[in-house]
């Protein structure tokens, strides 16, 4: 006998019965097993952030201690900055005591050849032997002696004149008005016991009267850490005589200074870090990796100027130093 | 050609139940012989009365199944209490069903010579294995060892059987016969085609820890303290929580997988988790939130769409963690959502919440027992 719609849709009511029952048993099983879920969640996510807490806290102990870090390192660089800045002084001192040496040591040459000559002349007066052609020898020596004398002590003055207004200018930063190719000449002489013991020769050229209102004490300082970065990396090779160059001149709105050397020339991946302190390839040799970092500081901070620097390996090294007119290096035409 | 058929019902009387599953699978096969199936049916049911009408209407039938933690298809979604079967038949595609039985005597050489004795029956090299796999009498991971290395670079894909978070006892479906410390298997041969997505949805939160004690898959001591105080420093006094596994970092490597903690022994202090750890490997306890575990089933999903060799896949089979499920709560149903938003309405799925899925890793053919995954394996003729 085939279902009626009856049977049909009490089955269908039983069916839905059995299935709403189950579903009510299966409900507060599932319910129990939720909260469970939920109240671990609560527990985990709790405990996770006492840790974020923990962390926090630990780093900021770090954070602290890194701030502290990072300041001893930067008195110690300042000191180390001073330290080399002193040394270069020191340089500066041996080479015009060498230059100084050579005249004073003939003027005491000459000093004690006049002597000697004067003793002979009281000898022979005092013997009433006197002749005119002795006496006339002795005038002729010592007018030439007394002129010698005279031109080497000059030149022992000029040496420590130079000298003291550099080695001033270099520890006394202060402001004043002087010809800059003069000044950089001044410089050069006190580099030139260094030069001498190599083949290699600087020349300066350019503007002859320009003077400008600076700090000269850094105008020395830079250029002396150029010449002596020039001769510890440009030429390793020893033997080979270079030709260093600095030309000064003025442009519109600065004043340009054009250092360049004709040595080996810096590899391209040294060249971003070549004035950042410490970085040095020539540590065995002393090199201490704070020189091009002096002058970068000097040339950006004291004469807030800018410093680029192109290179071609085996052609040579140039360094070009830009000094606006209006701020720092003030340029003024005699 | 590959016909599928699906049924699912949630009647929660038995013989009601499988004869609606039977009737709607009939339908679909429109006088059609089925060479093999899949059962998977939430525990209360009586499974010998269900397997008997099922043999009763189809009696040649390669089949496997088991006790599932939830039951999933594209006939009623998400349920809980019901009955879900999926039919296969083809003119050319092989599917063999095997057994290897009382695993847990030694899980990696009977899983070994079951698979043997089920190729001998092929007449073609398997493509892939379907397996269904006891989960409480013995380590799964062991027995894929075993599957896998029988099978050399055929891939595993399947689930551990479940008992709706009781633990005690789950069963194993075979042809006609309810077992328990079993793996029943599918092998396909033939003119199939196939492809897999695996994802999950868990992210590691809080410290990462080092295991310093673990013996396969009892881990013992955390940073040489008791593992268990691990669990206890997050949860509290919940022990420890299925829904919160652990990820795996095994040592040397920055990608984890996730080991859920099944049990622990408050005397010894020591967590059994659900699948092997390397010794110094590092963990880390994992939380997902819904729209993650959500995010997890469409991203595996769509990964085995992406890939799918042939024009376009004819059944889907997925295996979901029941942790997931313990997670999403009354979002359930939005796994399958996720799934079916992203295929054709009419593909045909089946499949189930499991104690662990098994599957490759992406982009490799060596399966990997994993914990609070979605598998999707798709499938369909050349």
């Amino acid at each position: 006998m085939e279902p009626t719609e009856k049977d049909i849709a009490f089955k269908q009511l039983q069916k839905e019965n059995r299935i709403l029952k189950k579903k009510l048993e299966r409900s507060e099983a599932d319910r129990a097993k939720l909260e469970q879920t939920k109240n671990s969640k609560e527990s985990l996510l709790k405990q996770v952030i006492v840790e974020l807490q923990e962390s926090q806290g630990i780093l900021e102990q770090k954070s602290a201690a890194l701030e502290q870090a990072i300041e001893t390192l930067t008195l110690a660089q300042s000191k180390l900055v001073e330290s080399e800045k002193m040394a270069a002084l020191g340089t500066l001192v041996a080479g015009v005591a060498h230059e100084i040496n050579t005249p004073v040591g003939t003027g005491v040459t000459l000093a004690s050849t006049l002597a000697d000559e004067t003793e002979i002349l009281v000898a022979e007066v005092a013997r009433g032997g006197l002749t005119r052609a002795q006496f006339n020898d002795y005038l002729d020596t010592a007018q030439e002696v007394t002129a010698l004398l005279l031109s080497n002590l000059n030149r022992a003055s000029e040496l420590v004149h130079s000298f003291k207004q550099v080695a001033v200018d270099q520890t006394h930063l202060e402001q004043r008005h002087f010809n800059l190719k003069n000044y950089c000449e001044e410089v050069l002489i006190s580099l030139s016991p260094t030069l001498k013991r190599t083949s290699h020769t600087l020349t300066i050229t350019g503007d002859a009267d320009l003077y400008i209102e600076s700090y000269p004490g850094a105008f020395a300082q830079v250029i002396t850490n150029l010449v002596t970065n020039s001769l510890m990396h440009a030429y390793p090779l020893g033997k080979q005589a270079g030709h260093l160059t600095l030309d000064i001149s003025q442009q519109r709105e600065s004043v340009l200074l054009s250092f360049k050397d004709d040595g080996c020339g810096i590899p391209a991946n040294n060249m971003e870090k070549i004035f950042e302190p410490f970085f040095t390839t020539a540590r065995n040799r002393g090199g201490t990796g704070l020189g091009l970092q002096i002058v970068y500081n000097i040339v950006t901070q004291t004469l807030k100027g800018k410093v680029d620097v192109t290179s071609e390996v085996n052609q040579g090294t140039c360094f070009e130093i830009s000094l606006p007119t209006n701020t720092g290096a003030i340029p003024k035409n005699d | 050609m590959l016909k599928v058929a699906v049924g699912h019902s949630n009647d929660p009387d038995s013989a009601e139940a499988v004869d609606e599953v039977i009737a709607q699978c009939q339908a679909e096969l429109a006088g059609v012989q089925p060479r093999a199936g899949m059962l998977f049916s939430a525990f209360d049911f009586d499974h010998a009365l269900v397997l008997q009408h099922i043999y009763q209407v189809f009696p040649e039938l390669e089949l496997i199944g088991g006790t599932a933690d939830g039951e999933i298809s594209s006939v009623l979604g998400f349920q809980q209490d019901s009955l879900t079967l999926m039919l296969f038949s083809s003119d050319d595609i092989e599917i063999r069903a095997g057994v290897a039985r009382q695993v847990s005597q030694d899980p990696v050489t009977i899983a070994q010579q079951a698979i043997s004795e089920a190729q001998q029956q092929l007449t073609a090299a398997p493509k892939f294995c379907v397996a269904i796999s006891e989960s409480l009498t013995t380590n799964p991971a062991s027995i894929l060892h075993g599957l896998q290395s029988a099978l050399g670079s055929v891939p595993v894909f399947g689930g551990a059987t479940a008992d709706q978070a009781k633990m005690e006892q789950n069963y194993q479906f075979y042809k006609a016969e309810v077992l328990n410390d079993s793996v029943p298997f599918l092998l396909f041969s033939g003119p199939i085609c196939f492809s897999h997505g695996v994802a999950s949805g868990w992210r590691p939160i809080g410290k990462r820890s080092q295991v310093t004690k673990v013996i396969d898959n009892t881990i013992y001591e955390i940073d040489h303290q008791p593992a268990l105080d691990f669990y206890h420093y997050y949860l509290n006094e919940f022990a420890t929580d299925v829904a919160y596994p652990l990820a795996v970092y095994p040592p040397g490597e920055e990608t984890f997988f996730l080991r859920g903690a099944s049990g622990y022994d408050a005397e010894v202090g020591s967590i059994t988790v659900a699948g092997d750890v390397p010794e110094d490997a590092f963990v880390q306890i994992t939380e997902a939130s819904l729209d993650a575990v959500i995010d997890g089933t469409r991203s595996a999903f769509e990964h085995a769409l992406d890939q799918y060799p042939g024009q376009k896949p004819e059944a889907a089979v997925v295996f979901s963690c029941s942790w997931r499920r313990y997670v999403l709560g009354t979002r359930t149903d939005d796994e399958y959502k996720a799934m079916a938003a992203l295929s054709d309405i009419a593909l045909p799925s089946c499949g189930f919440y499991t104690f662990g899925e098994m599957a490759p890793f992406k982009n490799s053919n060596r399966s990997f027992f994993h914990n609070t995954t979605f598998v999707t394996l798709l499938m369909g003729h050349q």
